[in-house]
Formats: structure tokens, sequence, C-alpha cells
């Protein structure tokens, strides 16, 4: 078959959006826990309160480039304000919130503390110093508790800033959730929660520039 | 009590007693999981233990020169639905430095050295939807070349929290289930716990 080069051009740049190949083949995640509270206390979560969660990351996927021996990554996630409780059957409610944004910090001072009864000299404030490492919006938080004080929660992101953004991809789907738990856990004073989970990074399919020899090499 | 001795019982208290102000301790794991299909079936997990500064692990671990990971077998799907009731399981924490743990050969999580060992007393598996759940245990810990690190009245007890993941995408072949969590004494494990000598006091009275 013979292409004139403006053709060639054309289909190269169909091929360049047609298979774009997905970066990861497992969605890379960073692992972190972390203690939140609610104005008005939580539970029962009532519409208005703000949610708040400071976290620390225990692990994550090497693609990130972060050594956590040498640099502590921080969360704090702030803004997400509850609509209220709504019973699903069976002791079990569901919280949904709107708004919310989740600041991820990349510092060298190894110096988090949650201290207690936040917010204090050391919380927020040691989450939230060094370098910006991931900043996102959230679309939607939703939580689940059963009546024993244990539960679940989930949201996604838009990731607006942050050195990670440029450097591991765009327009990714940003996925954050973990347990959620009250009953007998290690929760500080002045805390309601205790939170374990991940950040991950689901369906980045942005774009995977390939050269015109690699897309006809997928066909052979 | 001269002035002298009583000096010494203070000094004595406050060494024996001292507890950090502020502390959390846990072994934070992230693992995948088998989930059995019908009552009778056996749910067993391979996780790798992590460290999460500013908490601590409940004993001193060597996370510079050894890799940690907890395996739970042989835990009973006693009552199935969308709160699943299990009982009967073993638990174990291993110290290894040899094999690299990986999830597609299980025998990599159980070699090594094992720490702690004990059982699932009881658990409950809740699914809030089809991917997201959350999951409550308890462990004894009853054995292991480290049980002794832990006080005989603080061996018993320790819940275990856990998120459940069933997405596709976290979910590692030959699996069900990611799940994310801890296991944790009820209150810090400490060496030394600080009580005023009058509070000291009362606890003879």
């Amino acid at each position: 078959m013979h292409l004139t080069r403006k053709t060639s051009i054309f289909v190269a740049c169909a091929a360049m959006v047609v298979f774009a190949v997905p970066a990861f083949a497992q969605a890379p995640a960073i692992d972190y826990v972390g203690y939140s509270w609610e104005t008005g206390g939580f539970p029962p979560s009532v519409a208005g309160d703000e949610l708040v969660c400071l976290g620390v990351t225990s692990n994550l996927d090497p693609i990130f480039g972060v050594d956590l021996g040498v640099d502590e990554l921080t969360f704090h996630l702030y803004g997400l304000i509850s609509t209220g409780e709504v019973p699903l059957g069976g002791g079990m409610v569901m919280v949904t919130y709107t708004g919310g944004m989740m600041d991820v910090w990349r510092d060298g001072a190894q110096n988090a503390d949650w201290g207690l009864n936040p917010p204090n000299p050391t919380a927020p404030a040691s989450f939230v110093d060094g370098t910006l490492f991931f900043r996102g919006a959230f679309n939607d938080f939703t939580v689940f508790m059963l009546g024993d004080g244990s539960g679940s929660f989930e949201g996604t992101l838009n990731g607006l800033g942050g050195e990670v953004l440029g450097d591991l991809c765009t327009d990714c789907a940003y996925t954050w959730g973990g347990t959620y738990t009250q009953l007998s856990a290690q929760v500080p004073d002045g805390y309601d929660m205790q939170m374990d989970g991940e950040l991950l990074i689901e369906g980045s399919v942005a774009e995977d520039v390939q050269t015109w020899s690699g897309v006809k090499a997928l066909f052979r | 009590m001269r002035k002298r001795t009583l000096t010494m019982l203070i000094l004595a208290a406050v060494v024996a007693f001292a507890i950090p102000a502020t502390a959390q301790q846990f072994f934070d794991f992230n693992g995948q999981t088998v989930v059995p299909t019908m009552v009778g079936g056996a749910l067993s997990m391979n996780a790798v233990i992590f460290d999460a500064p500013p908490a601590t692990t409940p004993i001193v671990l060597d996370f510079a020169n050894f890799e940690y990971t907890l395996v739970i077998s042989g835990l009973t799907l006693d009552v199935d639905g969308t709160t699943q009731n299990y009982s009967g399981g073993m638990i174990a924490l291993y110290e290894d430095a040899a094999t690299a743990a990986d999830f597609a050969n299980g025998a990599t999580f159980v070699d090594g050295a094992a720490l702690l060992s004990g059982v699932v007393t009881d658990l409950s598996r809740t699914m809030f939807t089809p991917t997201i759940g959350t999951v409550l245990g308890h462990v004894d810990w009853t054995g292991g070349t480290r049980l002794s690190d832990i006080a005989p009245e603080d061996q018993g007890g320790w819940p275990l929290v856990s998120g459940v993941n069933a997405s596709m995408f976290q979910v590692e072949p030959g699996y069900d289930e990611k799940w994310d969590g801890k296991v944790e004494p009820e209150e810090p494990i400490v060496g030394n716990e600080y009580f005023g000598f009058g509070e000291l006091k009362t606890n003879f009275r």
C-alpha cells in the first residue's frame, strides 16, 4: 500500500488517538493511613459538617519515584461538606459529601504528627509542608457505615496540580478509598475516625505517543 | 517510709511505667484475599506489612533489612450474605530476608521466622457495593518467637480492620479481593508507663 505523505501523517495522528496505550498494566497505588474529624463530630454526620482527614503514606508504587526513607508523603483532605446520613437498612448508613479537595505533600522533614484535638500546632501544619506532590478536587465522596462503627469510603478526583501530574499522566482517573473505622481503633483524642486505604490511578489511558513504526509493529 | 526510699520508689515507678504521650501502634498490611463461595469454605489472605511512621509497630520490626508478611488461613465461612461471618482461622506474621513476597507464589509469604502466630477468633465482612466493603475481626496471639514481647494480658482481642476492594484493577490473578487494613492492639503496647506516685499507690489499695 502506498500512502501520500499527507495521508501518512493523518493516519499516524489517528493512530496516536485510537491506539493510546494504557500506561500501567495495573493501577498504581499510594497506600496511606490517617485520622479524620468532622465539625460537629462523627457519627452522626450532620448536613453541613465539614470532613477533614490527615494521613501518611506507608507504601507506594515505585513509578511515583518517591523514597519513603527520604521523603514523607502526607495527605490533607478538606472542604468535604456532608449532606447528612441516609439509612440503607440493616443498620447501614450512607453519607455523601459535596466539594472537597485533596492535597498530597512531599517533604524530607519526616515531621508528620497528628497530635490531639485538631486543629492543633502540628495538625494540619506538619501535613501540609514541603512540595505539593498532587492536588485534586473531589467529584464525589461517599462514606458507608455500619452500626458497629466500621465502614468504608470511596471517592473520585480530578487532578488539578502538583509535581506528579506532569511526570506521571494527565487526564487520569483518581480514586480514593479504604476502610473507615471507629470501633476499637487507636484514634487520637479529638479525631473521630481512622482511615486506611489507597489513592489509585485507574484508567490512566490518556495518551502514549508511538512512532509510526511502533504503531505498524502492533499489527505485524 | 524514709525520704530516700520514697524517692527511689518514685524514680523506679517513673522508669517502669513510662508511656509515650501519643503513639499509634499497628501492623499496617496490604494483601490479596481468596473468598469462599459457600458456607463451610475457607478464606485466606496473603499480605505484606508496611512501616507507617509516625505510627509504630506493636513489636519492634526491622523494615530496613527484612520483609514482613501477614498470612491468614482456614477462616471458615459460617454465615453468608451481604455481611459474612467467619470463625476459626489461623494468622501468622513472618520475618524474612531471603525471598521477596510474590502474590503469584504463596510460599513466599510463609517463609522465614514466624514472629507471631495466633487465631482469628471472629471476623465479619460486609460489602456495601459490588466492589467496596469492610472487614472487622479479632486476633488472639498465642505463639511465635516474639510472643513474649507482648505481655500476656495484651496478647488477646486485637482488632483486625480492613477495607475491601474488589475492583478488577486491584485484584491479583488467583485472588478475589484486595484487603488494605491493620491489626492493632486495643491500646499501645508499652514497656514503660508513667504514673504519679499517688496513682501508683492506688493500684495497691
